[in-house]
Formats: C-alpha cells, sequence, structure tokens
C-alpha cells in the first residue's frame, strides 16, 4: 500500500454568492493526521470536497503523490476514504446491510473483509448493535457506523468531513484512538472540525477562516506563536479585532 | 461489476420491498387502479378507418358506401389484398365492409340484402361506435319501401365483432392500464431513489467511492427494471383473473415489449433525476412527464381523433407504443409487423434516454 500525499496550490473556488474558497495552499504528507480547524463557513467542507474530487476547483491545482512520487488524481481516487459531513448512511438499512452494501461496493473478496469487519465492529463496540437500523443509532454510534464503512477497504488516505461533531466525549475519545491507530499505518488523515480540543489531538493543524489558511503547523508551536493556550482564542482574538 | 451490481440489487430490493408505502405502491396500488380503471371510458369516434369490398359494377352498393364516408365518421382504407379479415388483423382497417358476392342490387332484388360489417373490437368504445353508425347510415341510405316496415327493411346487416365478441371495454382497458401503472411505478421509484440519495448524502459516499460511472448508473437502474417487470406480471396476472382479458398473443412477445418498454421509462426516470436535487423535484419532474404521457398514450383517447399537432407529440410517448404492443398481442395474438415496428421504437428510446442521461450524470456535487 502506497503512502498517500496530497497538495493543494492555491485553491479557489466560488459557491454561488460566496467566495468558500480563496486561495487556499496545503501540505498534506503522508502519515500524518492533519486537522483543518476553523469556524462554520470557514470552507472546511468545501476543501474537502475540493480535495475528494467532488468539487471541481474555480483555480488552483490538487496533486497527489504516492510514496513520494507525483501520481494522477485518478489513480489516487481508489485508495481514497471520504466521510461526508452530512447524514450519508441509509435510515432503513442495518448496521450489517451497510457493512455488506460496502463490502461488495468496494469488492472486497471475503479474507479482507471478515476479520477486517470484526476489528472494526470490536473497536466501535458496535457489535451488539449490527442488527439495528441506521435511523435507531445514537448519534455517535451513527459516527462510527459511517466511519466504518468508509474504512472497509483500508485506504491509504482517509479524508473526514467533521466526524465527530455531535458525538458525546466518550465516543469522541475512541474515535480519536482509532485515528491514532490508523495514522500508525501510514494513513493519511485529513479531519475537518470546529471542536478546538481536537486540534490539539492532530499531527497538524491548518487554520481556516473565511476561505484564507491563517497558519499552519504542528500545534504546539503554532500556539506559543500566537501567544495563547488554545485554538478557540486565536478565533475569538480575530473575531474582536474585526468587530474593533 | 458483478458484486457491485449485486451489492445495489440487494441494498434497494430490501430498502423498496421493506417500506410499507413502497409496497403499497408497487403491490396493492396497481390492482386497485387496474379495478377502477378497468371500467370504461367511451367518447365520440372519429376517424374510422374502413374498407369496402364490393363488386365494381354493384351501383346500391357503391351508394351505401359513398354514405358511410360522407357521414364524416369513417376514412377510406383501400380494399388490397381480397381478405378482408388480414385488413383488420394487420392494424389496416378498423372496420371493413362486405357487399355480397353478386351484387347488393341483385340480392336487394330477390329480397334477400345481406351488408357483412367486421369491427375490430380491440378498443370497444371504438367497436360499439363503428356498429351503432353503421346501423343508422344502413337505414337511411335504403329507402323505406312504400310499406311501413322499418327503416333499413331492405338490407341486413350482419356485424361480426372480431377480438372481443362481448364488446367489453375492460377488454381494452386493461391492457392500456397495464401500461400506465408500470410506466408510473418504475419512473417515479427510479428518480425517487437516485433523488433521495442526494438529498440525504448518501450519493457523495456513492460518487467518492471508486465506481464507474456505468457501475453506479447500472446498480440504480437494474433494481428498478426488475421490479417493474415484477408489476408488469402482477398486473398482467391481475388483468387476466379479475377481469378474464384473454391473453392470446405468445408470452415471449409479452416479455420482449415489456422489458423494452421498463428500461426506456427506468432511463427517463433516471434522467428526471439527473435535473433533481431532492425527492419533491423528482417527483413533480415525473409527474410533468406522466400526465402527457398517459394522455397522449391512446389508452382513454384514441390517437387518430387528435388535431395533428398532438398526435405528433404522441409519437414521443413510449407508452403509446407499449399499449399498442400489449393490446395487439393480447387481444389479437400478435402481429408480427405491429410487434417488431412498435419494439423497434421503443428500443431506440431505450438506448436515447439511456445515452443521454449516462451524459448527463456528473460524478460531481455541481
Amino acid at each position: 500500500m502506497a503512502a498517500i500525499g496530497i497538495s493543494a496550490a492555491s485553491i479557489s473556488k466560488r459557491l454561488g454568492r460566496v467566495q468558500a474558497l480563496d486561495g487556499v495552499s496545503l501540505e498534506f504528507a503522508a502519515g500524518t493526521i492533519n486537522g483543518l480547524i476553523g469556524p462554520d463557513g470557514a470552507g472546511k467542507t468545501t476543501l474537502m470536497r475540493v480535495l475528494a474530487g467532488l468539487l471541481r476547483p474555480d483555480s488552483g491545482t490538487v496533486s497527489c503523490s504516492a510514496d513520494g512520487v507525483a501520481t494522477p488524481f485518478s489513480e489516487v481516487r481508489p485508495a481514497l476514504a471520504y466521510m461526508p459531513q452530512a447524514a450519508s448512511l441509509y435510515p432503513d438499512l442495518s448496521v450489517q446491510e451497510h457493512l455488506d452494501f460496502f463490502r461488495d461496493l468496494y469488492s472486497l473478496p471475503e479474507a479482507v473483509y471478515r476479520p477486517r469487519a470484526s476489528e472494526l465492529l470490536a473497536i466501535t463496540r458496535l457489535e451488539p448493535f449490527r442488527d439495528r437500523r441506521a435511523s435507531q443509532l445514537s448519534g455517535g454510534m451513527y459516527k462510527k457506523l459511517g466511519l466504518m464503512c468508509s474504512l472497509l477497504r483500508s485506504p491509504s488516505a482517509l479524508l473526514l468531513d467533521e466526524p465527530t461533531n455531535g458525538v458525546d466525549p466518550i465516543s469522541r475519545r475512541e474515535f480519536w484512538d482509532l485515528l491514532y491507530r490508523l495514522a500508525g499505518q501510514r494513513i493519511l488523515v485529513v479531519i475537518a472540525t470546529a471542536y478546538m480540543d481536537e486540534a490539539e489531538r492532530c499531527s497538524r493543524v491548518h487554520l481556516l477562516d473565511r476561505g484564507r489558511v491563517l497558519s499552519s503547523g504542528e500545534p504546539r508551536q503554532l500556539l506559543a506563536a500566537e501567544g495563547t493556550a488554545g485554538f478557540d482564542e486565536v478565533f475569538i482574538r480575530r473575531a474582536r479585532q474585526e468587530a474593533a | 461489476m458483478k458484486t457491485v451490481l449485486m451489492a445495489f440489487l440487494r441494498k434497494e430490493l430490501s430498502q423498496a420491498l421493506r417500506d410499507p408505502r413502497m409496497r403499497v405502491l408497487l403491490f396493492v396500488m396497481p390492482v386497485i387502479q387496474m379495478a377502477v380503471f378497468g371500467y370504461a371510458i367511451s367518447t365520440e369516434i372519429r376517424g374510422i378507418r374502413l374498407a369496402a369490398f364490393h363488386a365494381p359494377n354493384d351501383a346500391t352498393s357503391r351508394r351505401l358506401v359513398d354514405r358511410f364516408f360522407a357521414s364524416g365518421w369513417f376514412l377510406p382504407v383501400p380494399a388490397e389484398g381480397g381478405d378482408p379479415f388480414s385488413l383488420i388483423q394487420a392494424g389496416k382497417a378498423d372496420a371493413v365492409l362486405v357487399a355480397p358476392e353478386h351484387g347488393l342490387t341483385r340480392s336487394l332484388g330477390r329480397g334477400a340484402g345481406e351488408v357483412q360489417l367486421l369491427v375490430d373490437a380491440a378498443n370497444a368504445a371504438k367497436a360499439r361506435a363503428v356498429e351503432a353508425y353503421a346501423r343508422s347510415i344502413i337505414a337511411a341510405a335504403v329507402p323505406r319501401p312504400s310499406g311501413t316496415g322499418p327503416a333499413g327493411q331492405g338490407i341486413a346487416l350482419d356485424v361480426r365483432v372480431l377480438y372481443n365478441p362481448a364488446m367489453e371495454s375492460s377488454v381494452f382497458m386493461v391492457p392500456g392500464v397495464m401500461g400506465m401503472i408500470v410506466c408510473l411505478v418504475t419512473i417515479v421509484l427510479t428518480s425517487m431513489s437516485l433523488a433521495r440519495e442526494k438529498e440525504t448524502g448518501t450519493f457523495e459516499t456513492i460518487i467518492a467511492a471508486p465506481l464507474s460511472v456505468g457501475e453506479i448508473l447500472l446498480g440504480k437502474t437494474v433494481p428498478f427494471i426488475l421490479l417493474g417487470l415484477a408489476d408488469c406480471c402482477l398486473v398482467l396476472l391481475a388483468g387476466t383473473l379479475l377481469f378474464s382479458v384473454p391473453s392470446r398473443g405468445p408470452l415471449w412477445m409479452l416479455a420482449v415489449a415489456s422489458a423494452a418498454f421498463v428500461v426506456t421509462t427506468v432511463s427517463v426516470g433516471t434522467l428526471i433525476s439527473t435535473v433533481s436535487r431532492n425527492q419533491q423535484q423528482a417527483m413533480l419532474g415525473s409527474f410533468m412527464f406522466l400526465f402527457p404521457a398517459n394522455l397522449l398514450s391512446g389508452i382513454m383517447f384514441p390517437v387518430e381523433n387528435m388535431p395533428p399537432a398532438v398526435r405528433w407529440a404522441a409519437y414521443f410517448d413510449p407508452l403509446k407504443y407499449f399499449v399498442t404492443l400489449v393490446r395487439n398481442i393480447m387481444l389479437k395474438g400478435g402481429d408480427p409487423w405491429v410487434f417488431v415496428s412498435n419494439v423497434a421504437v421503443l428500443a431506440l428510446m431505450a438506448v436515447l434516454t439511456a445515452a443521454l442521461s449516462y451524459r448527463r450524470f456528473r460524478r460531481t456535487l455541481e
């Protein structure tokens, strides 16, 4: 499995009358957990969709590399898993039926699928709820099922759009444990989140506001440079400066 | 490819069959509609294609035939081939008038004037009207003898009602309703299913998955083609059991016709979903197609009665071809030319709509 890196060069994207992305340049290195941090409307989802190939940027380019070698997106795409922010499961299908559907959708052989599914069910502790329909799962379970579906096919890059939004703190912690285990397997993780405390868990954070990158780097260094104790303060301070 | 198709097949079928509303739409509504529409709607009939067989020197017959065409209800069709029955079988004429072999003048002279009228009752309302018109024309054409007998006494009309001897309207309505129901169910189901994926966001997951556009489209259409064919069987069964509609043609013809039609309507449904963002829009789009399709199909109003511009639009209605096919196969036993030409048009429509929806299908969210 190749280690995949993605780099975005001055991406701009206008959605209707809103300039959702305004010259975003970011580097996502293989095997790192990248946090896209920013308030609502910062452009996190749009950037995610551009990275996943679901939106075409008005200008700028997304380039990919596999093991350090430049590779066209179409070849990277099969190794890319994307978990959209919106509810993206079938309410009338059970947990098990979701797993079956995605197994076939990704054409996974039984030998790969079986250990993978039981491992994921164990980690997410959804094993007892196999037969429960997605509409009857709690918010946290629902998100975990979505993540499970994206992880079924051992991707090399994982794009997660606010996967922990509305999830209880305990489930969120489990979620992050899962991400750490994955990053240990040289998987590139890009995670968009509005929770500032999650930023500190990432290996790199990219602060986004109104379609622009404010700063980008290792969380502790960024905080030191800004002279604050937490990321929420960075945004609050900016908001105050603008109000003034 | 096969596993992807199976994945969609299993998912779509369990989603469709699990939802009680869907079950009603698929299996209860068709039977109810069939029962409601099975009873006729009769309208005035014009443009009845009439062929007349009579000896060239038979003046009385010629006068009678002229009266038929002067009435405005009938259109002349050349009486070729010499076999009156084959004209109706091939759908070239709706009615055939046959004068006695030795001329009507002579038989009347002998006091035994008899004219035979063959009527195509595959459309019962039309057949009934044809018979009534013919009786009134003959009554007016033959002068009342000096006596007090009833009008038209001189000529006896021997009417042969073909294909639907009892002239039951259900016999010709049921094949039409069959087309209507299958059309409704497949288009609504297909367009709503893709629109629902867009609405709930699952569409994003599917287009982000490593699948080709062809795989996604086949996965989202084949299940509905199968459900549509299942509905064809159900409606056919209900029609033959409830209304004892005969099924004279071979079953394989019905199967081929249904397959061509269902592929077309499912492609139309897919096309509608490519321009819809949510289920309401898909529903609206479906009905914008379904209403004209039903009205122009000839199920209730004969296409021949429509003004030229509207008739022209009817040629783009897949339902018209399917209804023609089902009526011809079930009631007349399936004329090879009617079968081949109508199936060919449906197949062409299926290919065109499928190609168009393939072109319009976007793998992005724009």
